[in-house]
């Protein structure tokens, strides 16, 4: 059952993959510190660049695989020496991994921030080894339905998990999933919301939408930001990253516990490192901090959310390859990705591409390896990239966004639909709006609308099939009692707070 | 005036969800073996949209400040500029268009003249070699060399 990984290591060894996932991870890292950018949209602007190589699937996927594993090594730094999380998923290494560099000890936390992240994400890798291949065998057994109320519970999850705002989460999804029925209709043939532009015929393009969402929506927020003078944060010394034996070996245990749970929570569709880190933190803080030093600097409050974080990024690999339901909004993107090589992830893909799979997840191991050896002794160098000014790094961010677009299409309709969305995408953020769920959203609309489909095609209109077998009605069950429950929990709460 | 924002929004989506229902009513396919055709998910789409904006409406978050004055100029200008960047791409050539809105970008983010000069000369030149000579990436000298060759 395991062969695919076999395959997976001899494609992940040759001389071309391995430079690819060394260069992505240091890329990765690169574009993961950078303020104001971090690992989403480090993937996002770097994503086009992975087609311009002309490289085999596999080897696209590598090189995207790397550079996903180093921003995520990359986003950190931001948070310990600046205090500024680069995304929802470093929010809780601010909380003692800023103390620690305001004690001078930037370096041991950086150092011990790598060990956790590659202790979180080797767990992780090893879980998805392990379980993936489990979980394809069931996935084969899904139909349509089963696979239409597996989407309503990833939404239903992601809304309740991620962001603060659970009813702009659910409309994000819904906006993503109409923008995604823009095009011929596969099911009939009809143009449905092209408006007579040919253009638009095949859909609005992934890396086209991505692109606006993300890198251009990020230029306009960044000109905000550097109004606010307020936001100029002073960077703390770095000083040599050494982290002693005995610093780690204090921390194993908080680091395990927080891989697991960072690997589970990863898994579930929808909910990412945000929450893992936040779950893994509050755990720690309950079992280990006996003298309350959480928060004030604390080595385990630093490797703990970083190792769960870290463990959820790779977890999330796991819908993804297995049910071609990604975890995260950043899994999203690369399932995009390999969408656009006409590649569908799912559960038979671990029987009938183990090249892809098993190369994936060879490039895993390979880059955490990689990730830990560059970032123990060139963290400080890494950390450099932050004080990077912005009218630096905006032309940069620019420039980036048109190249991938304009050799992408040759076309400048896409150059400026991408600008439009770019506003669309600005002004969504101003509202509120996170963008993981429209990614999402966008990549599974065509998904959900073929299963419903082809469900209701089986059964000729009767919608009774949507939850007819066991299977269905457990997934429905769940999405239901993922929505309810922390809205259920904060009544309790508050009443049991009243009662006091 | 807490939620005026979201109250707004919420009108828009409506909005949005109505149009979404005109268009998607339009489409008609003469015969197909599919019961359910590309009309039903769109309208399910507008009318979840539809359900979700009324409820915004009356349970809208707290607004954010939204961008006056100044910075409401800058963050035209930027886009004014990036839409110039994009009409004169293939016209005046990527070395050119790139050079130029890099310079001014980098001067919108408060660069100083000189910087913003040798910083969009450098990116322009140097990104040029880099996408042409490692990457394999062609890209548009411009229509006017073209037609004066």
């Amino acid at each position: 059952m395991w062969d695919f990984l076999f395959q997976g290591f001899a494609v992940a060894v040759s001389p071309l993959n391995i430079a690819l996932v060394m260069g992505g991870a240091l890329l990765g890292t690169l574009f993961g510190a950078l303020p104001g950018i971090g690992p989403i949209n480090g993937i996002a602007i770097l994503m086009p660049l992975a087609y311009t190589l002309g490289l085999p699937p596999e080897s696209a996927l590598i090189l995207l695989a790397g550079i996903y594993c180093g921003s995520e090594y990359g986003g950190r730094m931001s948070s310990i020496l600046l205090n500024v999380p680069g995304d929802a998923g470093a929010v809780m290494t601010t909380l003692d991994g800023y103390p620690l560099a305001q004690k001078g000890l930037a370096g041991p936390a950086l150092g011990m921030s790598a060990i956790a992240s590659f202790v979180g994400s080797t767990l992780a890798i090893i879980g998805l080894t392990l379980f993936a291949p489990l979980l394809a065998m069931v996935a084969v057994k899904f139909g349509p339905a089963e696979f239409f109320a597996l989407m309503i519970f990833a939404f239903a999850s992601m809304s309740a998990m991620m962001g603060k705002d659970p009813l702009k989460t659910l409309i994000g999804a819904v906006l993503g999933i109409i923008i995604a029925t823009v095009g011929v209709d596969s099911g009939t043939g009809v143009l449905r919301f092209t408006f007579d532009m040919p253009e638009l015929y095949d859909g609005i393009d992934f890396v086209v939408l991505i692109i606006g969402m993300f890198a251009i929506s990020e230029i306009l927020l960044m000109l905000e930001h550097s109004f606010d003078k307020s936001s100029d944060k002073q960077m703390a010394p770095i000083g040599r990253v050494m982290v002693s034996m005995k610093e780690v070996l204090s921390c194993k245990w908080s680091m395990l516990r927080s891989g697991v749970i960072g690997f589970v929570i990863g898994v579930l569709p929808g909910t990412g490192a945000s929450v893992a880190s936040a779950v893994a933190y509050t755990t720690e803080k309950r079992v280990v901090d006996k003298e309350d030093t959480f928060g004030t600097g604390d080595m385990r409050g630093l490797a703990a959310p970083e190792a769960a974080n870290n463990a959820a990024a790779a977890g999330s690999f796991v819908p993804m390859l297995t049910l071609g339901i990604p975890g995260s909004g950043t899994t999203a993107i690369l399932l995009g990705a390999l969408m656009l090589y006409n590649i569908q992830p799912g559960p038979m893909m671990f029987s009938e591409q183990p090249v892809i799979v098993g190369g994936l997840i060879a490039s895993l191991y390979l880059g955490n390896l990689v990730l830990l050896a560059l970032n123990l002794p060139l963290a400080g160098v890494f950390a450099r990239v932050l004080t990077v000014p912005k009218w630096v790094l905006v032309p940069c961010i620019a420039m980036l966004a048109f190249v991938g677009v304009f050799q992408l299409h040759s076309d400048l309709h896409a150059i400026y639909l991408m600008l439009g969305i770019g506003i669309f995408g600005y002004l969504l953020r101003k509202f509120g709006f996170s963008l993981a769920p429209i990614v999402l959203g966008f990549v599974l609309g065509g998904l959900m609308e073929q299963n419903l489909r082809r469900a209701l095609a089986i059964s000729g209109g009767e919608t009774g099939i949507l939850w007819e077998s066991a299977l269905s009605i457990g997934l429905w069950i769940a999405a239901i009692i993922v929505m309810v429950a922390p809205w259920l929990l904060g009544r309790l709460k508050s009443k049991s707070a009243a009662a006091q | 005036m807490s939620g005026a924002a979201d109250r707004v929004l919420s009108v828009l989506l409506l909005g949005l969800a109505a149009f979404i229902a005109v268009q998607a009513n339009q489409l008609d396919v003469p015969f197909s073996y599919d019961p359910v055709g590309p009309k039903a998910f769109p309208m399910l789409l507008s009318g979840i949209l539809g359900l979700l904006s009324v409820i915004l409406f009356f349970r809208p978050g707290p607004g954010g400040s939204w961008p006056r004055g100044p910075l409401l100029l800058r963050l035209i200008g930027v886009l004014v500029l990036l839409g110039l960047y994009a009409w004169f791409f293939t016209l005046a050539g990527y070395l050119i268009t790139t050079a130029i809105t890099a310079a001014v970008l980098a001067w919108l983010f408060n660069s100083g003249p000189v910087k913003a000069v040798i910083s969009g000369i450098l990116l322009s030149i140097g990104s040029y070699l880099l996408f042409t000579y490692a990457l394999g990436i062609t890209l548009p000298w411009g229509a006017w060399l073209t037609s004066a060759a």
